[in-house]
């Protein structure tokens, strides 16, 4: 089952499209579930997702100005919880402490959160963390190195694969990270 | 007495009588058609039996029968064809036996004339004379002369066709194709041309004046069937094409004129648009390089109804694709293409003009389609001449001017030929600074109206986007931004503003794309993306409310951005200071517009983002600018916004901005603390209350104090404890449960963190406090999820009770989980 994770697009806030090497790599009918961490801004970009996979799940972004996408949410697939927030209501920003107040809240396996514009993953009391970083590596004032990434998770049965996609310098490069469920 | 003057000849020949004139139906031709055929036959039969004994005369007698079939007036064109295609194949062995054993004390020539009547003498005459010819070749030129001349003889246009095509297939293989003849009497290739010209104009005179014959309510049928005969008349053509000794001069000289003088003289529309295609396709492009000029001057005298359009534009297209072609297998660029002093696009661009201008009936949609051939052509012979294609739209303007046409409809179909010049235009090039070379693109663009200026508009930037055109001027970006004007502003000149909520959505997607759009003007030279963004801002800034919302906040984020690029500069441009101090007022001023145009959230969220970028810039005063920011956030809070949900979102997306600022000294740190702490314990609901107050502790903690966290372990607290205060007086026992639970883990959080006033007897107490509450609450989704939560937290502190890390600083012991 293949995930995609994405978020802070700012799309056209803050940039003007996708990086063109992503969009050749997202192509329609692979992905089966998109789960987004916010700031997708617009209804075309929500169009796009929706292009590339029929399941997309929004939860809304400290710039996102449609009031329908909730605040957080959790979606089950294969065998995993997975809790799905923006984290810019987070204090302090992106704090693991913080972030696990969360996941305790949401009683999920793994917690997927954006706002810090860069990629992260780790396994923190026994549970999985994901920030699938800025997919346009969009603008922001505390980062000004933002490098464009999103995820892609392979969930099989207990086991998550979680593939990472870095834009660095005009290079698409792709890291494995993996997860089981004890 | 020749044989088929005797009285056994038996006239076949249709007596022509009233009820026979007209053919009735496909039966009745099918019918028609099978009797010819067969007594042809039958003649045939004859006509070889009698050759296979040699009996000449008999032999001559029933050829003669048998062609008389191709006498009928009863058969459409498509059976008469038929049944010339029969008969003609007969003739092939009369002339095979007769070129085997023609001797010469039978005159044939003069014997085959005494047929009496005149179709079945003219094939004889014809296939005898192929014969002469090929025994003789010295005969050729007299005979060929003769037998042209000889054709004349019959006028009935469907007979006379067919009889004229016979002369021309025998003929094909014999026709002098030399400059000069050894013996004069053979002829040369002039001869050849003279015999062609001749029975291609007398064909076409025939073709002509099928149009004119029987009632006129049968127009349409007759165009049909001219139509199905018009390859006879074109065969003529190809014959002159296939002179191998016909040079370009004698083309341009003799064969060329000859035609077109038939062309133009015969009148006839259909004719005239046939035969001028039939020249573009059957002589080869080397020659109509050379011929331009009368070719074209021709085509402006055609008659009214003849479409000038497509003649030329066939032309146009077929002399690209030569170009095209050539360029390409020649490898060499300059080698095959066409050659230089051939002037292509000016003598395009002449005779379009005349023809324009001669041709007063063309409707104007044909007009603007001969300028997109034109532009066509320009683009694919010369790609490189801007100046071609911006003549061509400037032609084009001239020529709407001439006509007063302005704020032309979409609705008009000219419009969509005038659109289609511009889109070309955007096509070809793919780059929208190349669009902006063009002096005549915009004047042409001022003459459609608001709906049509706007659609191209948005094809330009859709075509920027696409191709990632980078915009790296000031002028540039001026140019630009003033075509899509019709996307920045309202239409000025109608007063009802489209203002349809059914449109909504795309006017969202539209200043979307011009949001997008934005990002594209990008200089490396920040003071140049400086000015950039302020023309950017004036042309932008008087769209209304609706568009601001959507082609601002591009502008703040891109003037953030140069902000940090003049700090990364600092170094080598003494001023990056003042420049910042600038920026920050554009986005200053940028900002409160949004605010005005009644989007406080949107400029409350930029505010806070230009709060935290010029805390990190940190340029002369920026403490102080800084604090407007913040402040500006906070009163957009505290007038603007209303409603409970979005206050809430509003203070906390406050606080988690402040709670990363360090630059604030401590006398303008103290006041937007308290403001916050204030503004969290005045919302509404009391569990908005109760986090907001809860969040506010990261402030006193992780808040920065002179640059370094705060640590204010009593304030803290204080936050923690008024949020526990808070939930206690909420009635709803889920929601309290809810928020003890919420709180626990926030002490909790600060415990580990090491705030040594939090103590296991608080712990204590909350834990305590949800395991008397939680079993009473009502078995829900809700309480599910209460549990769960309650569940994840106990289970926390238990691994961290269980945990052997001598690290971890603070001691859970005294913890009672039950």
């Amino acid at each position: 089952m293949l995930v995609l994770v994405l978020g802070d697009l700012h799309i056209p806030h803050r940039c003007s499209s996708l990086p063109a090497k992503f969009k050749k790599l997202l192509v329609p009918g692979r992905i089966h579930h998109i789960l987004a961490t916010g700031n997708i801004c617009t209804k075309e970009s929500y169009d796009y997702l929706k292009s590339l996979a029929n399941d997309v799940h929004i939860v809304r972004g400290d710039f996102d100005e449609n009031l329908s996408y909730p605040e957080q949410k959790v979606v089950t697939v294969g065998q995993f919880r997975i809790g799905l927030c923006h984290g810019h209501q987070v204090v302090p920003r992106g704090d693991p402490e913080a972030l696990a107040l969360i996941q305790r809240q949401l009683d999920v396996d793994i917690l997927i959160t954006g706002h810090t514009y860069k990629f992260e993953a780790y396994e923190h009391g026994n549970k999985f963390y994901i920030n699938p970083g800025s997919a346009t590596g969009a603008f922001n004032p505390l980062d000004t190195n933002v490098v464009p990434s999103f995820v892609l998770m392979d969930i099989q049965s207990t086991t998550v694969v979680t593939y990472v996609y870095q834009l660095i310098g005009d290079e698409v490069k792709v890291e494995r990270i993996e997860y089981k469920k004890i | 007495m020749y044989p088929w003057n005797s009285s056994t000849y038996s006239g076949q020949v249709p007596t022509g009588g009233l009820t026979r004139t007209m053919p009735n139906g496909l039966d009745d031709q099918e019918k028609l058609l099978a009797e010819a055929v067969g007594a042809a036959r039958k003649q045939a039969f004859q006509m070889n039996h009698f050759l296979d004994k040699e009996r000449m005369l008999d032999a001559l007698k029933c050829a003669s029968t048998m062609l008389s079939e191709l006498r009928t007036s009863m058969l459409s064109p498509k059976s008469y064809y038929e049944l010339y295609m029969s008969v003609t194949n007969e003739l092939c062995h009369l002339e095979l036996y007769l070129s085997e054993k023609s001797n010469k004390e039978t005159d044939l020539y003069e014997l085959v004339q005494y047929s009496h009547t005149i179709v079945p003498r003219l094939y004889l005459l014809i296939t005898v004379g192929i014969v002469y010819i090929k025994n003789d070749s010295t005969l050729k030129r007299s005979i060929l002369k003769d037998l042209v001349e000889m054709c004349r003889g019959v006028q009935h246009p469907l007979r006379g066709l067919f009889l004229r095509n016979y002369l021309l297939q025998c003929t094909r293989n014999i026709l002098p194709d030399v400059l000069v003849a050894e013996n004069e009497h053979e002829g040369n290739v002039y001869d050849a041309i003279d015999f062609v010209l001749t029975n291609f104009a007398e064909m076409n005179k025939l073709w002509v004046r099928m149009q004119h014959q029987g009632h006129s309510s049968e127009k349409t049928r007759r165009e049909k069937e001219r139509e199905e005969l018009k390859i006879l008349v074109g065969t003529n053509l190809v014959r002159l094409s296939q002179l191998e000794s016909a040079t370009l001069e004698t083309y341009r000289r003799l064969i060329l004129p000859g035609i077109l003088e038939q062309v133009v003289s015969c009148r006839d529309a259909i004719a005239q648009e046939y035969l001028m295609e039939c020249i573009i396709q059957v002589f080869p492009d080397e020659f109509h390089l050379q011929t331009l000029d009368p070719f074209l001057k021709s085509c402006a005298q055609l008659e009214t109804g003849v479409n000038v359009k497509n003649i030329i534009i066939s032309l146009i297209e077929r002399l690209a694709a030569y170009n095209q072609r050539s360029g390409k297998t020649s490898g060499n660029a300059i080698d095959a293409i066409i050659p230089a002093e051939v002037e292509l696009f000016e003598v395009f661009s002449v005779q379009v003009a005349n023809i324009v201008q001669t041709r007063t009936d063309m409707p104007l949609e044909d007009t603007i389609s001969l300028q997109v051939a034109l532009l066509s052509l320009a683009q694919k012979v010369y790609a490189d001449r801007v100046d071609y294609v911006d003549k061509v739209l400037g032609t084009t303007a001239q020529i709407l001017d001439r006509m007063n046409m302005n704020n032309i409809s979409h609705l008009l179909s000219v419009n969509q030929e005038l659109s289609r010049l511009l889109r070309i235009c955007i096509d070809f090039y793919n780059n929208a600074l190349t669009i902006i070379q063009l002096n005549n693109f915009c004047p042409l663009l001022e003459k459609f109206d608001y709906t049509s200026r706007k659609s191209l508009a948005l094809y330009l930037v859709m075509n920027i986007l696409e191709n990632e055109t980078l915009v790296p001027t000031a002028d540039q970006a001026d140019s630009i931004l003033t075509i899509i004007t019709p996307l920045i502003k309202d239409d000025e000149t109608s007063t009802t503003a489209a203002n349809n909520s059914a449109d909504a959505e795309e006017f969202a997607e539209e200043q979307g794309v011009v949001a997008r759009f934005i990002h594209l003007l990008k200089s490396d030279e920040p003071d140049m993306q400086y000015k950039m963004l302020q023309i950017a801002r004036k042309h932008l800034g008087n769209g209304g409310g609706q568009r601001l919302k959507h082609v601002l906040p591009p502008l703040v984020f891109a003037a953030y951005q140069l902000a940090f690029k003049y700090k990364a500069i600092a170094e080598q441009d003494e001023n990056w200071d003042k420049k910042c101090q600038k920026i920050v007022q554009y986005c200053h001023s940028t900002i409160s517009a949004l605010a005005k145009a009644d989007l406080p959230d949107l400029a409350l969220r930029l505010y806070l983002q230009g709060a935290l970028v010029i805390g990190e810039i940190r340029y002369t005063n920026h403490e102080t600018v800084a604090y407007e920011f913040m402040t500006q956030a906070f009163s957009l809070y505290e007038d603007e916004i209303s409603d409970s949900k979005a206050q809430l979102a509003a203070i906390t997306l406050i606080m988690s901005t402040f709670e990363q600022m360090s630059c604030f000294g401590e006398e303008n740190a103290e006041p937007l603390r308290t403001n916050c702490a204030l503004a969290a314990s005045k919302l509404l609901k009391k569990p908005d209350q109760c986090r907001g107050v809860v969040a506010c502790a990261a402030l006193f903690w992780s808040g920065k104090q002179n640059g370094e966290e705060m640590r204010d372990e009593k304030r803290t607290l204080d936050c923690l404890k008024k949020g526990a205060r808070i939930a206690s007086q909420c009635l709803d026992t889920g929601v309290q449960v809810q928020l003890y639970v919420e709180l626990l883990n926030h002490y909790l959080f600060y415990f580990e963190r090491g705030n040594s006033l939090i103590t296991v007897a608080m712990l204590n107490q909350l834990i305590a406090k949800v395991n008397e509450e939680l079993p009473n609450l009502e078995p829900s989704e809700e309480t599910k999820q209460i549990e769960s939560h309650y569940k994840n937290t106990l289970a926390h502190l238990r691994s961290r009770m269980e945990s052997n890390d001598t690290a971890l600083e603070v001691s859970f012991a005294g913890i009672t989980l039950n």
